[in-house]
């Protein structure tokens, strides 16, 4: 979990936003190559990311590894809740969206870990509350390295 | 004899894989032996011989022919427990 792959009060209004933000993040920071983001949105129209988790909506963006360097996850918590389609879901079914995760993943074995270690921190509605209303990055990491030591 | 079990996502690499390991400790946990195939949505088509259930991650829109489960609750964690349950009572009837 990096710091600098996090964003916190994103003011982000789309869901093409917020793939521009954090692809550009995971770009800059040589994690991706320049093809990641248009990849991503390609992605996401055919098979949309955003789970509804109860009281919560997260979407995990993520495409294939030929657009990706090194594994990383990219966070950001935006201020106002962004429409997703639902994966898995019927056509038009919409998930409004608090936190957004994008995935960049280079190897299925070490990339298993991290999704399922997400997918568990995500499960938990409580640390899903305190994540979107982080106000920081070093917030965001303190949330969820909490998490981890508990589990 | 061997079940096989298909699960898929878009890319075979992300939710798929979650998934695909929850089946493989549901069915070792309960006693049923299974082959799973895990592959891209639009190559489930091509693994369809003799496959008891499909678990998708993803959209599936065609009938297949073969019993479908969305693996979402193994996503999301809302519905694990029945959806258990559901792969558990097709596999086993």
């Amino acid at each position: 979990m990096k710091k600098r792959l996090i964003v916190t009060n994103s003011e982000a209004e789309s869901r093409e936003e917020i793939f521009q933000t954090l692809g550009s993040l995971l770009i800059r920071e040589g994690y991706c190559r320049d093809t990641y983001i248009q990849a991503l949105k390609d992605r996401e129209r055919e098979y949309p990311t955003g789970l509804d988790m109860g009281e919560i909506g997260v979407a995990i963006p993520h495409t294939d590894a030929s657009h990706v360097l090194k594994s990383a996850m990219a966070i950001a918590v935006l201020k106002k809740p962004v429409s997703f389609e639902v994966m898995g879901g019927d056509e038009g079914e919409i998930v409004n969206v608090s936190l957004v995760v994008a995935m960049a993943i280079r190897d299925t074995e070490a990339h298993l870990n991290q999704v399922q270690a997400l997918l568990k921190i995500l499960q938990d509605n409580s640390i899903l509350r305190e994540l979107i209303s982080a106000e920081s990055p070093e917030e965001v990491i303190h949330i969820i390295k909490g998490k981890e030591e508990k589990t | 004899m061997k079940k096989k079990v298909i699960v898929a996502c878009g890319g075979a690499v992300a939710t798929s894989t979650v998934a695909a390991n929850k089946v493989v400790d549901l069915c070792k946990e309960n006693g049923i032996d299974i082959e799973i195939i895990q592959c891209r949505i639009s190559e489930i088509r091509s693994h369809l011989d003799g496959v008891s259930l499909i678990v998708p991650t993803s959209r599936l829109k065609q009938d297949l022919g073969v019993p479908v489960i969305s693996g979402m609750p193994f996503i999301s964690g809302v519905g694990e427990e029945e959806l258990k349950q559901k792969i558990l009572d097709v596999l086993k009837g």
